[in-house]
């Protein structure tokens, strides 16, 4: 459930990336590192981002694959990462990609947080700004679940 | 181009390509929006939306994607999944009942 979709592993907050092709080759290496894709499915990201933008807001990009991905996806898995740098996302400054893998909606509580988060400056700073995996956890926790750390303990 | 009351709007789906990232962001946002209207929110690939769909939020390289498969649907495109003028158009419109083309 929501305690193994984002694994402590796939937290990774002092990452580089030269454009943004490379920061998707990126995310998508940490899902498949994680046992959660196949590598086609990392194909299928950086073909959805050149389609259509995955930025959200408030230095955050969600990238994730077209629905043809799907079938690359072995389990359901998020991860962040954040580049410190920043990396540029045609005009805009991204400073966090929370990736995406889903074939089911399992996912869903922990986005909706995300969105909530971007409409709260204050909470969207923290996790542009974040060092330590345990605050993406916290921060990321949907609303009325302890830390998603904790819970996979 | 299709218009619908605010008032008879009861079901509203948000596509996008994969209906696995932003359309789920935004349909989280607009159900809490909505929060007390009559109104569903669903999240669906732009392939699948459903006939009783009664208002479509699609990112606006999708919209006529959305057109072809639901010409008879308002169709609200979107430029920004969080904080979109459009989708606060629709907030608007079920809650005053008043009109909304797309």
């Amino acid at each position: 459930m929501a305690d193994d979709l984002l694994q402590r592993s796939a937290i990774r907050l002092g990452e580089r990336a030269t454009d943004r092709d490379d920061a998707i080759r990126r995310c998508g290496a940490t899902l498949v590192e994680i046992g959660s894709v196949d590598p086609a499915y990392v194909d299928a990201m950086l073909l959805r981002e050149r389609s259509i933008s995955t930025y959200v807001g408030e230095g955050v990009a969600i990238p994730h694959a077209t629905l043809e991905g799907k079938s690359s996806v072995h389990r359901d898995a998020l991860a962040v990462l954040r580049f410190p740098d920043g990396v540029d996302w045609g005009g805009e400054t991204v400073a966090v990609c929370v990736a995406i893998a889903a074939k089911g909606d399992g996912h869903v509580a922990i986005l909706s947080e995300l969105a909530q988060i971007l409409l709260e400056p204050d909470r969207a700073r923290e996790l542009r700004e974040a060092t330590d995996p345990d605050d993406v956890l916290r921060l990321l926790a949907p609303v009325g679940q302890s830390p998603l750390g904790e819970d996979a303990a | 181009m299709p218009t619908i009351k605010g008032s008879d709007v009861h079901k509203v789906v948000v596509a996008c390509d994969a209906g696995m990232g932003s359309s789920v962001m935004l349909a989280s946002q607009l159900r809490k929006q909505l929060a007390g209207q009559a109104v569903t929110v669903e999240h669906t690939p732009v392939s699948s939306i459903p006939a009783d769909a009664d208002v479509v939020v699609v990112h606006r390289g999708l919209a006529d994607r959305a057109r072809a498969i639901a010409p008879d649907t308002v169709i609200v495109p979107v430029q920004v999944f969080i904080g979109d003028p459009a989708v606060n158009a629709i907030v608007t419109a079920v809650k005053n009942g008043s009109d909304l083309n797309g």
